[in-house]
C-alpha cells in the first residue's frame, strides 16, 4: 500500500508553511506595501535569494538524489535569463524609439523603426544590425516559451548524447563545466548577438510599468519567486518520491546494478536532466530582472561549482537542505564581501572579513565535506528525528 | 627620369629654397658677428622652434641645412639629440647636457666648454620616434664608414627603415671597406633592395628583383611590394600606362558606384535616408510628392512619392538598380602600376610569386611550432594532474594553485637574489619543495579520507582552490608581479622572418620534455613506480605484498604538486603571475587529460598535442578572434568525449574500470 | 604640526563633533562605489583610497558648506549585478550626497538605470568609448576624442604609420573605440586592408601568434604600427612576447590605451623603452600641483605607490563637485548639476579642466613614450580636447549631441532637432 505523497514527504508541508511566513513577513515589512523596515534593495536581495534556493533544489535533484554531478547547471539559469532579458530590453526600447520617432513629420518605416531598436540596444557593443537569435524578442510569449524550451532542448541534446555514450562520475563533471565554460565564452564574444561583455542590462525597469516604482516591482518579483520556489518544491518532492523516486536514488546507488533489473537508466537520467534544466532557466528568468543585469561572466564555471558548494553544505539528498545551503552561504557571503562583518583586531594584525571570508568559506567546506558530509540539512534531521 | 618616381613624399622645394636663402642670410649676419666656431648655435637658432619641438613633416628642412652645412659638431650634435642629451636654456641657448640631480652639466655645441648649473629653467629636448627616423636617415651619411661598429650598425638600421634613392651608392661604396662579416652581409642585401627599386637601368634593376625570388624576409617582400604599387582609377575607356588589371565592377555593385559618384561620373544614389530627405523638404498641403504624409510609413509609398517628385524636376531621378549598373557597364575600372616600366613590373610579380609561395611554406611551419609551444603548455600545466587524477584518480581543483604558488615561490626567490639566472636555477627546485610539501600536507589532511568519494574530492580541494587563491590575493596583492627571465631566455630563435620562436618557449618544450621522460622513467623503471602502480590497480593486493598504500599514495600526490609548482615558474616567466592565473589553467588541464585519455601519461601528452594544434589550427582560420578559437576548440572537446569517452589513448581491460 | 593634528583628528571623529555642528544636522556624505575584491580590485582599490585621501584633505581644510564630509565605501566586488544593488543602497539606505565610482563600462551600465531612477549623482572617472551621456553623471575620463583620436593623429603625423594593427581585449571599450578608429583611418585615407583588427579575451597569455601577424603585416613596406587597447595582465604576456620577438618601437611602435604606471610595475620594461601611451595624465607631468599630490599620495598610500590617470580624473572631479556645492550651497543633486556646468579646476599637468554641458571635462591629451624605471617621458601635449559624449566619426551618432544645460537632452538628433530620450542607453 503506497503512502500519500505528503506522509512520504512531511517536509513539504514544514517547507511551504515557513515560506509563507516568510513572506508574508518580508511583504509586510517592506517600503511597498507596509512599514519600509526592510529596504528595497534588501526586499531585491531575497527575492533574488528565493531563485537560488529555487535552482539549487534542482542541483539537488540531479546530484543528490540522481548522482549526477552536474558542474553546469548556471547556463540553464544564465539562459532563462538571458532569453527574458531578450524581451524586456527589445520591448522598453521599443517604447523610447517610438516616442522618439513620434513626433517627427513623416512616420517611420517598419524598417526604420527596426534600425533605431538595434542602434539603440547595440550601438553600445558597436553595432545596429539585429542578430537571427532576437527574431522573436519583440513576443513576450515566445520569449517565455525560450525560458522553458532553450533549457530544456540544449539539457536534453547534451544529456542524450553524454549518457548515450554512458560518460559518468568525474568526466560528467568535466563535459558539463566544458559546456558551461564554452558557453560562456561563447557570450563574451561581441559577435554572439547578445551583446558580449556587456550583456542585458536595465533589466529592472519592466515595460508597460515605467510609472510604478522599483518597490512595488520588487515586491511583485519577490512574490513570483516565492510561489515559483513553492511550486518547485512540490514538484520536486513529487518527482523524489514514489516508484520513479525509488529509480532515481538507486541509480545514484548502483547505476549498474537498476540497468540490470531491466530500467532504462539513461532515459531516467535524462529527464532528471532535463526537467532540472528547466527549472532552472525560470529561476533565471525571475532573477535577472531583479538583478537588473545579466551578463556572460554569471554563466562561468565558478559560478556552477558555487551551486554544488550551497547544495553541499546545506545537505544533499534533502530538499530543504539545498534551499537552507543556498540561503545561508549566499547570504552570509553578501554580508561578509558587503562589510557587515565587524572587522576582528588581533593587534598584531587586523582581520578583514572582505579580505578573509573567501578563506574562511573555502576552509569550511573542506570541514564540511569531511566532518559533515550530510551539512547542516543533517543537523536539522538530527534535531528532528532525535528520538530514533 | 621617369623611372625614379619613388614613393617619397615630395618636398615642398619652394619653402625649402626660401629657407635656405634666409639661413645663407643669416650665416652671413653671424660671420660679421660672432666667431667661426659657434656656427652650429647660429644654425640652430634659426630653426630654434623646430629643434625644440621637432615634428616629422617639417624637421626636414632642418636637418637638410645643418647636413648641408658641412660642419664637423652636426654629426655629435645629431646623435645627441636623438639620444635626448640636448637641452635648451632660457636664453633659448642649445647644449649638450647631463643631468645630474638638481644640477646639469652643459657643454657648447660649438666650443666643447663645460659649466654647472642648476636644472631650473632648463628643458630636456624630446624629439619623438618620428624625428628620431629622421635623424637617423641623416646621420647615415657620417655612419656608414665610422671605426665604431655601433654606428655603423645604426645607419644600415636607418636605411633599413628608410629606403631612399640616394643612400645607393654612398651603401654600395662602404660594402667593400666593411670589416665586419656580418654586417657586411647586411649591407650587401640592403643593397640589393635598394638596386631594385632605386638603381639606373632596368637591366641592374630586374636582377636584383630576380635575386629577391629567393628571399623570404619581411624586407624582401616589402621592397617588391614597394615597386608593385598600383592605384586604382575609373575611366570611359581603358588608359594608357603600365596596368596591373581591369576590374569586374559587378563584383560589388555599390562600392564601384560610389567611386563612380565620386569621379563625378554618375549622380549619386538616392538611398532611404536621401529620399526621406527629401521628401520632408518637399511638403505641401500635409502631402509629399502627392502622397499623404501618413501613408508615407512604407519604402514603397515613399518611392512613389519620390517618383512624383523627381517627375516635377524637384529632386534628382532615382538611380534604380538598373540604371546603377548600366551606368558601371559604361565604364573601366582599373588598377595602374606606378611603375611604368612593363618589364620590371612583371619581374617583381615573378619574383613575388615565388617568394610567397615559399613563405606560405613557412607560415605553415611556423603555426605548427606556435602549436608545438602552446602543447608543450598544456602539457607541462596538466603533467602533474595526469599523475594525481589520471594516475590517482584525484580530481584535485586545486592543482591550478599549485601552478600559482610554484609561480609566487618564483617571484619571491627573484625578491632576495637579484641574479635572474641563479634565481631560477634556486627557484625551480624550491617550488617543486614548495608545492611537494603543499601537496603532500593536503593529501594527509584531506583527500586520504575521501579517497571513495571521488566527487567529494572535487568539492573539498576546490573548497581549498578558493581559500589558497585568497590567501594569495592577501599576501601578495592583486596586482600581476613580475617573474622575469634571465637575459639568456631572452629573444627569440629566428630561422628566417616568418618562422622564429621564443627562447623561453623553446625552454618550456624543453622542460615538457624532460618531465615527460622522467615520469616515465619514475613510473616505468623505479620500485617507486612499481609500487604506484600496484596501489592505483588494487590497494589490498598491493598492501598484502608489503607496500605501504599511504606513502605511495602520499608520494606519488606530491610528486604530482611538485611537477604543477615547477610548470608554474615556467608559465610565470612566460605569461603572468597573479593569483588568478592557476585558474586560467585548471579547466583547459582536466580537458587536457580526459582528451587524452586518463592514466596513461602518452595520454596526456597526445591530448596536449591536440588541444595545442586544434586552436591554432582554428585561429589561423579566424586571426581576428581569438576567443571564437577557444569556444570552437571546447565544443570540440565536448563531441570528441561524447564519441571516445575513454580518450585517445584509451586504456584496455581491467584497469580501465572507473 | 599642531594645527595639522587638530584637524586630523576632528576628521577622525567625523559628524560627532562636527565643528558647525549647527549647519551639519544632515551630515555630507559621499559614496566610494570600486570593488575592494574581485578582479577589478587591482585597478579600483587605488582609486577608493585616493577618494579618502581627498576627503581627508578636503575635511582639513574645513569639510564643505562648513560640515565635515563623511565616506560611505561599500564594496561590489567586481561583480556587476551588485553594482546595481550597492548603488541602491547608497543612495537610498546611506543616502549619500554623490558617488565616486565604478572602473569597467559593464559596471556602469549596471548602475545607470539606478542612479537615473533615484536621481542620484555619479563621479565616473575612467577613459571609456563615449556614446553616452547621461544626465546624472559626470565623466571625469576621457572621451575617445580625448585618447584615441589624438593619439592616432599623433601616428599619422608624427611616426608616419601607415598600416595599423587594432590589437584588444574582447569587450566593449575597444569593441567601440576601434570601430571609431577604423572610420577615423578611413575618412583619413588608410585603407581598409591596411587595418588589421585583432580581439582576445581578458587575460590572454598565448600571443606569439599575434605578435608574428603584426610583424608580417610589414610585407608591403608600409610602416606599421599598433594600437592596444588590450586590458589588464594581457599586457604583460603581450609585451613579453614583444620584447622576445624583437619588435623595437623604432620598426613597430604600439601606442595602448589601457596601459598605465599601475600596470607597468607588473613588468620589466627595459625592452619596452620607446613604446607609447595615450593618456590624459602622466606622473612625470613636471608641475607643482602634481609634485604635491604625487607626495601626498605617498604619504597616504605608501612610498612606492605610483599615481595615475583616473586618480587625477577622481582628483578634479571631487575637487569641482566640491566648488559647486560652495556655489550652489546645497548638495542637492539639480542645484549641483547647474552649478557644475562651465567649473573650472587647475589639472595636475597645467592648464584648466572646463565641465562642459554634455557632461564631460574639456583636458589636454598627452603621449609618453616608456621609459625604462616604469614611468612615461612626455613627448606630446595637445591644448585642452572638449569631451565628446557622441562620436563624430560613427554615421549613427555623428547627428547626436548631448547638451544639458541649454537642451536638456543627453541624446539630442540636430537632423530633426528631437531629444531622443531622456534616460540613457544601458
Amino acid at each position: 500500500m503506497r503512502k500519500s505523497f505528503i506522509a512520504e514527504n512531511p517536509s513539504v508541508l514544514w517547507f511551504l508553511a515557513a515560506l509563507s511566513l516568510f513572506t508574508l513577513t518580508v511583504v509586510l515589512l517592506s517600503e511597498a506595501t507596509g512599514t519600509a523596515m526592510i529596504s528595497t534593495s534588501f526586499v531585491k536581495t531575497l527575492g533574488k535569494t528565493l531563485c537560488l534556493c529555487l535552482i539549487a533544489i534542482a542541483m539537488d535533484v540531479v546530484w543528490g538524489y540522481c548522482g549526477i554531478l552536474s558542474l553546469g547547471h548556471f547556463a540553464f539559469f544564465g539562459i532563462g535569463g538571458y532569453a527574458i532579458g531578450m524581451w524586456l530590453m527589445y520591448a522598453r526600447t521599443e517604447t523610447i524609439v517610438l516616442e522618439s520617432l513620434q513626433n517627427q513629420v513623416i512616420p517611420p518605416t517598419p524598417q526604420e523603426v527596426s534600425d533605431a531598436i538595434g542602434n539603440q540596444i547595440f550601438g553600445v557593443v558597436g553595432s545596429s544590425e539585429f542578430p537571427l537569435i532576437w527574431a522573436f524578442a519583440d513576443s513576450l510569449f515566445l520569449q517565455l516559451l525560450m525560458v522553458v524550451l532553450i533549457p530544456g532542448l540544449l539539457a536534453l541534446v547534451f544529456g542524450w548524447l553524454a549518457f548515450r555514450s554512458r560518460v559518468t562520475g568525474v568526466y560528467l563533471s568535466i563535459l558539463t563545466q566544458a559546456m558551461t565554460l564554452a558557453l560562456s565564452l561563447y557570450l563574451f564574444q561581441n559577435d554572439s548577438g547578445l551583446r558580449g561583455n556587456n550583456g542585458l542590462s536595465g533589466l529592472q525597469n519592466i515595460p508597460g510599468f515605467e510609472e510604478t516604482s522599483q518597490a512595488t516591482i520588487s515586491i511583485v518579483f519577490f512574490l513570483a519567486s516565492s510561489v515559483a520556489l513553492g511550486a518547485g518544491y512540490v514538484f520536486f518532492a513529487w518527482i523524489v518520491t514514489g516508484k520513479m523516486g525509488s529509480v532515481i536514488k538507486g541509480i545514484r546507488d548502483n547505476e549498474a546494478r537498476v540497468r540490470f533489473l531491466g530500467y532504462h537508466v539513461e532515459s531516467y537520467k535524462l529527464f532528471v536532466f532535463t526537467v532540472t534544466a528547466v527549472i532552472s532557466g525560470i529561476a533565471g528568468a525571475l532573477y535577472y530582472p531583479q538583478a537588473g543585469i545579466i551578463n556572460p561572466g554569471e554563466i562561468a564555471p565558478i559560478a556552477s561549482i558555487y551551486l554544488a558548494v550551497w547544495v553541499a553544505i546545506g545537505g544533499r539528498g534533502r530538499l530543504y537542505g539545498a534551499v537552507i545551503g543556498a540561503a545561508f552561504v549566499s547570504l552570509l557571503s553578501s554580508w561578509f564581501t558587503g562589510g557587515g562583518a565587524p572587522d576582528i583586531d588581533l593587534g598584531v594584525y587586523r582581520i578583514q572579513w572582505t579580505d578573509w571570508w573567501l578563506v574562511l568559506l573555502g576552509v569550511s567546506f573542506v570541514a564540511v565535506t569531511l566532518f559533515f558530509p550530510k551539512g547542516i540539512g543533517g543537523l536539522f534531521d538530527y534535531l528532528v528525528r532525535k528520538p530514533s | 627620369m621617369a623611372l625614379f618616381r619613388g614613393s617619397r613624399p615630395k618636398t615642398p622645394r619652394k619653402l625649402d629654397a626660401m629657407r635656405r636663402f634666409l639661413l645663407a642670410i643669416a650665416l652671413c649676419l653671424g660671420a660679421l658677428t660672432q666667431a667661426q666656431a659657434d656656427d652650429l648655435q647660429q644654425i640652430l637658432q634659426v630653426h630654434a622652434d623646430e629643434v625644440a619641438s621637432p615634428s616629422r613633416r617639417s624637421v626636414g628642412v632642418l636637418l637638410d641645412d645643418l647636413v648641408a652645412s658641412g660642419l664637423p659638431q652636426v654629426p655629435r650634435f645629431l646623435e645627441e639629440w636623438a639620444g635626448r642629451t640636448v637641452w635648451q636654456g632660457p636664453d633659448g641657448r642649445f647644449f649638450f647636457g647631463q643631468e645630474d640631480g638638481d644640477q646639469i652639466t652643459l657643454t657648447d655645441l660649438d666650443s666643447g666648454e663645460t659649466r654647472i648649473e642648476g636644472r631650473g629653467g632648463f628643458t630636456q629636448l624630446r624629439p619623438n620616434g618620428g624625428v628620431r627616423r629622421l635623424i637617423g636617415t641623416a646621420l647615415v651619411q657620417y655612419q656608414l664608414e665610422d671605426p665604431d661598429i655601433s654606428r655603423r650598425e645604426s645607419a644600415v638600421a636607418a636605411i633599413a627603415r628608410r629606403p631612399a634613392a640616394d643612400q645607393l651608392a654612398p651603401l654600395v661604396a662602404s660594402i667593400e671597406g666593411e670589416p665586419d662579416d656580418t654586417l657586411r652581409a647586411r649591407k650587401t642585401q640592403l643593397a640589393t633592395f635598394l638596386s631594385a627599386r632605386f638603381a639606373d637601368t632596368p637591366q641592374e634593376r630586374i636582377a636584383a628583383i630576380d635575386s629577391l625570388a629567393q628571399d623570404t624576409t619581411v624586407e624582401a617582400r616589402s621592397v617588391l611590394n614597394q615597386i608593385l604599387q598600383t592605384e586604382a582609377g575609373v575611366a570611359a575607356s581603358e588608359p594608357d600606362g603600365n596596368i596591373a588589371r581591369l576590374l569586374n565592377p559587378m563584383e560589388a555593385p555599390d562600392e564601384y558606384y560610389a567611386q563612380l559618384v565620386e569621379a563625378g561620373f554618375a549622380p549619386a544614389q538616392t538611398g532611404p535616408a536621401v529620399i526621406r530627405a527629401a521628401l520632408e523638404a518637399h511638403i505641401r498641403d500635409g502631402t509629399a510628392g502627392g502622397v499623404p504624409l501618413a501613408q508615407l510609413g512604407t519604402d514603397a509609398a515613399r518611392e512613389r512619392a519620390y517618383a512624383a517628385l523627381s517627375k516635377e524636376g524637384l529632386v534628382p531621378p532615382l538611380v534604380t538598380v538598373e540604371t546603377r549598373d548600366y551606368a558601371l557597364n559604361a565604364y573601366v575600372f582599373y588598377e595602374l602600376y606606378d611603375e611604368p616600366n612593363a618589364e620590371i613590373t612583371a619581374a617583381a610579380e615573378a619574383a613575388l610569386a615565388s617568394a610567397e609561395q615559399r613563405v606560405a611554406f613557412a607560415q605553415a611551419a611556423d603555426l605548427a611550432l606556435d602549436g608545438l609551444s602552446l602543447a608543450s603548455i598544456y602539457f607541462l600545466a596538466a603533467i602533474g594532474l595526469a599523475i594525481t587524477f589520471g594516475v590517482m584518480g584525484v580530481i584535485n581543483m586545486a592543482h591550478g594553485e599549485f601552478i600559482m604558488m610554484g609561480a609566487y615561490t618564483g617571484y619571491v626567490v627573484q625578491l632576495f637574489v637579484p641574479d635572474y639566472t641563479l634565481s631560477i636555477i634556486i627557484a625551480l627546485p624550491l617550488a617543486f619543495a614548495v608545492t611537494f610539501g603543499a601537496g603532500v600536507t593536503m593529501e594527509r589532511l584531506v583527500i586520504r579520507h575521501l579517497y571513495h568519494r571521488p566527487l567529494e574530492t572535487l568539492l573539498a580541494t576546490f573548497g581549498i582552490s578558493i581559500a589558497l587563491q585568497q590567501l594569495a590575493k592577501n599576501i601578495f596583492g592583486t596586482q600581476a608581479r613580475p617573474l622575469t627571465s634571465p637575459g639568456w631566455l631572452d629573444g627569440a630563435w629566428v630561422i628566417s622572418d616568418v618562422i622564429q620562436i621564443s627562447y623561453i618557449r623553446i625552454a618550456i618544450f624543453v622542460l615538457a620534455l624532460i618531465f615527460l621522460a622522467l615520469i616515465l622513467f619514475v613510473l616505468k623503471r623505479t620500485r617507486l613506480g612499481l609500487e604506484v602502480r600496484a596501489v592505483t590497480q588494487n590497494p589490498g593486493m598491493a598492501a598484502s605484498m608489503g607496500i605501504n598504500p599511504d606513502r605511495i599514495n602520499m608520494l606519488t600526490f606530491g610528486l604530482g604538486s611538485g611537477i604543477a609548482g615547477i610548470a608554474g615558474v615556467a608559465i610565470g616567466l612566460y605569461a603572468k603571475v597573479t593569483s588568478e592565473m592557476g585558474a586560467d589553467y585548471i579547466v583547459q588541464s582536466f580537458m587536457t587529460v580526459v582528451v587524452g585519455g586518463v592514466g596513461n601519461v602518452w595520454g596526456t601528452l597526445a591530448g596536449a598535442s591536440l588541444i595545442g594544434f586544434l586552436q591554432k589550427g582554428i585561429e589561423w582560420l579566424n586571426p581576428s578572434n581569438t576567443l571564437a578559437a577557444q569556444t570552437y576548440m571546447i565544443l570540440f572537446i565536448i563531441l570528441f568525449i561524447q564519441f571516445r569517452p575513454k580518450g585517445i589513448v584509451a586504456l584496455k581491460g581491467r584497469a580501465a574500470a572507473d | 604640526m599642531k594645527l595639522k593634528f587638530y584637524s586630523m583628528a576632528t576628521a577622525a571623529l567625523l559628524g560627532s563633533t562636527a565643528m558647525a555642528a549647527a549647519d551639519c544636522a544632515d551630515p555630507i556624505k559621499v559614496g566610494v562605489l570600486h570593488s575592494l575584491s574581485g578582479t577589478m580590485a587591482i585597478s579600483e582599490t587605488t582609486l577608493k583610497d585616493t577618494m579618502l585621501m581627498l576627503i581627508e584633505k578636503q575635511n582639513e581644510k574645513g569639510g564643505v558648506l562648513g560640515c565635515q564630509i563623511e565616506s560611505v565605501v561599500v564594496d561590489p566586488a567586481s561583480d556587476w549585478p551588485l553594482f546595481a544593488e550597492k548603488a541602491r543602497e547608497l543612495l537610498t539606505v546611506h543616502e549619500v550626497d554623490v558617488i565616486f565610482g565604478n572602473w569597467t563600462s559593464v559596471s556602469r551600465k549596471s548602475v545607470l538605470p539606478v542612479i537615473e531612477e533615484l536621481n542620484g549623482l555619479l563621479f565616473y572617472p575612467v577613459q571609456y568609448e563615449g556614446e553616452e551621456s547621461s544626465r546624472n553623471v559626470f565623466y571625469t575620463g576621457a572621451a575617445p576624442n580625448q585618447q584615441a583620436i589624438p593619439a592616432v593623429d599623433y601616428f599619422l603625423e608624427e611616426l608616419g604609420v601607415e598600416k595599423f594593427a587594432l590589437l584588444g581585449t574582447d569587450y566593449v571599450y575597444p569593441r567601440t573605440t576601434n570601430n571609431i578608429l577604423e572610420q577615423y583611418l578611413k575618412d583619413n585615407g588608410i585603407a581598409a586592408d591596411d587595418i588589421f583588427v585583432n580581439y582576445t579575451p581578458f587575460g590572454h597569455s598565448d600571443w606569439a601568434t599575434i605578435v608574428a601577424d603584426v610583424v608580417a603585416l610589414g610585407e608591403d613596406g608600409k610602416q606599421v604600427g599598433v594600437i592596444s587597447t588590450i586590458n589588464g595582465d594581457a599586457n604583460i604576456g603581450f609585451y613579453k612576447e614583444l620584447a622576445a620577438a624583437g619588435v623595437s618601437a623604432d620598426d613597430i611602435p604600439v601606442v595602448a590605451f589601457s596601459v598605465g604606471e599601475e600596470e607597468l610595475s607588473g613588468l620589466d620594461t627595459s625592452n619596452l623603452v620607446g613604446h607609447l601611451a595615450a593618456w590624459n595624465y602622466f606622473q612625470s607631468a613636471e608641475t607643482d600641483a602634481n609634485a604635491e599630490f604625487i607626495a601626498a599620495w605617498k604619504e597616504f598610500a605608501g612610498e612606492d605607490r605610483v599615481t595615475n590617470d583616473p586618480m587625477e580624473a577622481h582628483y578634479i572631479g571631487f575637487n569641482m563637485w566640491v566648488n559647486a556645492v560652495t556655489e550652489a550651497g546645497t548638495t542637492d543633486v539639480d542645484a549641483v548639476r547647474s552649478a557644475m556646468y562651465g567649473q573650472e579646476f587647475p589639472n595636475l599637468t597645467g592648464g584648466t579642466a572646463v565641465m562642459l554641458p554634455n557632461h564631460h571635462l574639456a583636458k589636454p591629451v598627452l603621449i609618453g613614450e616608456i621609459t625604462a624605471d616604469g614611468q612615461f617621458d612626455i613627448i606630446s601635449k595637445t591644448e585642452e580636447v572638449p569631451g565628446d559624449a557622441w562620436t563624430d566619426f560613427l554615421p549613427a551618432s555623428k547627428v547626436l549631441t548631448s547638451d544639458w544645460k541649454e537642451l536638456g537632452c543627453g541624446m539630442y538628433n540636430t537632423e530633426t532637432n528631437t531629444c531622443v530620450q531622456l534616460t540613457s542607453n544601458y
